[in-house]
């Protein structure tokens, strides 16, 4: 399983990236939406992409939409992994497409949850 | 720049509700078995806060405040560091910013909106409003003294930030 996580915050993309890794995922990171898509450019073919919402240059919800418009990036998970917890930004983000929405702060049990949900959990973690 | 005429914070959010916040923070984000002890303890000399913007209803900024050497203790286990690895000054802001943003965002969750959020900045503490739109818990951390302070602005703070407000 491969993922990319998508965080301004460095220290965030070390948090998710570790806990993504025990499960056994290759990860790679980008610090904004427009890294990301230059990422999928390059040949890099995530299962899931973890995406905060609030970074400079291109937010998560410009990346959702961009991906979104992408027939080759179609196959991707896309998951917000962020504080804006509100119920409209909810609704928003998973009609731009995204699959799932998991919020900060969150547990190491919580991701694991949202990964068995999507079918994302490799066997040797979920047995 | 716009006057703001909300309701003060200490009628939208009470300390209660801040310690909860910090409480599922904490061990998230500081590591397991962390927690914001809300005992305060004597402030530093020096301090360094990282805090982030709230547009909406109401207009200020949620900004938690350290000694320098808390905030690199606080970075280490934020990013799980171990001797003889040093954090720098990047990591610092890095992660008290990413800190800030987690308590922000989820204080703007409870405050009336819609809101937006501000990107996590840092240095020194921006200044407060009205003497009333001031909410403060204090407290410590491994016996190291924090302080969260939801403050109101006098005008509309810049977010800096490229994302839509919501509708």
């Amino acid at each position: 399983m491969r993922a990319l996580v998508i965080d301004d915050s460095r220290a965030m993309r070390r948090i998710v990236g570790t806990i993504l890794k025990d499960f056994g995922y290759e990860v790679r990171e980008a610090g904004d939406g427009r890294q990301a898509l230059d990422v999928l450019e390059e040949g890099f073919t995530p299962d899931l992409c973890c995406i905060d919402w609030n970074m400079p240059v291109m937010d998560g919800l410009q990346f959702v939409m961009a991906v979104r418009a992408n027939p080759a990036h179609r196959q991707v998970t896309l998951m917000m992994v962020t504080t804006e917890s509100e119920t409209g930004q909810i609704v928003k983000a998973l009609a731009a497409g995204a699959h799932e929405y998991l919020i900060k702060p969150f547990t190491a049990d919580a991701m694991r949850d949202k990964l068995a949900l999507l079918g994302l959990l490799p066997e040797e973690v979920s047995a | 720049m716009t006057l703001s005429h909300a309701q003060p914070i200490t009628e939208l959010l009470d300390v209660e509700t801040v310690q909860s916040i910090a409480d599922e923070v904490w061990p998230s984000l500081v590591g397991d078995g962390e927690a914001f002890v809300p005992v305060p303890v004597a402030p530093p000399a020096e301090v360094v806060s990282a805090w982030v913007t709230i547009s909406g209803p109401w207009n200020g900024a949620v900004v938690l405040t350290c000694a320098p050497a808390t905030a690199a203790a606080l970075t280490e286990n934020v990013l799980m560091t171990r001797p003889p690895t040093v954090v720098d000054d990047e990591d610092v802001a890095d992660a008290l910013g990413e800190l800030a943003n987690v308590l922000g965002g989820n204080i703007k969750s409870v405050l009336p909106g819609p809101s937006a959020l501000g990107l996590p900045q840092i240095g020194t503490a921006p200044p407060t409003g009205r003497l009333d739109d001031v909410r403060r818990l204090t407290g410590q951390w491994r016996g190291q003294s924090l302080t969260i302070s939801v403050q109101g602005v006098t005008v509309a703070p810049h977010t800096e930030r490229n994302e839509v407000p919501q509708q």
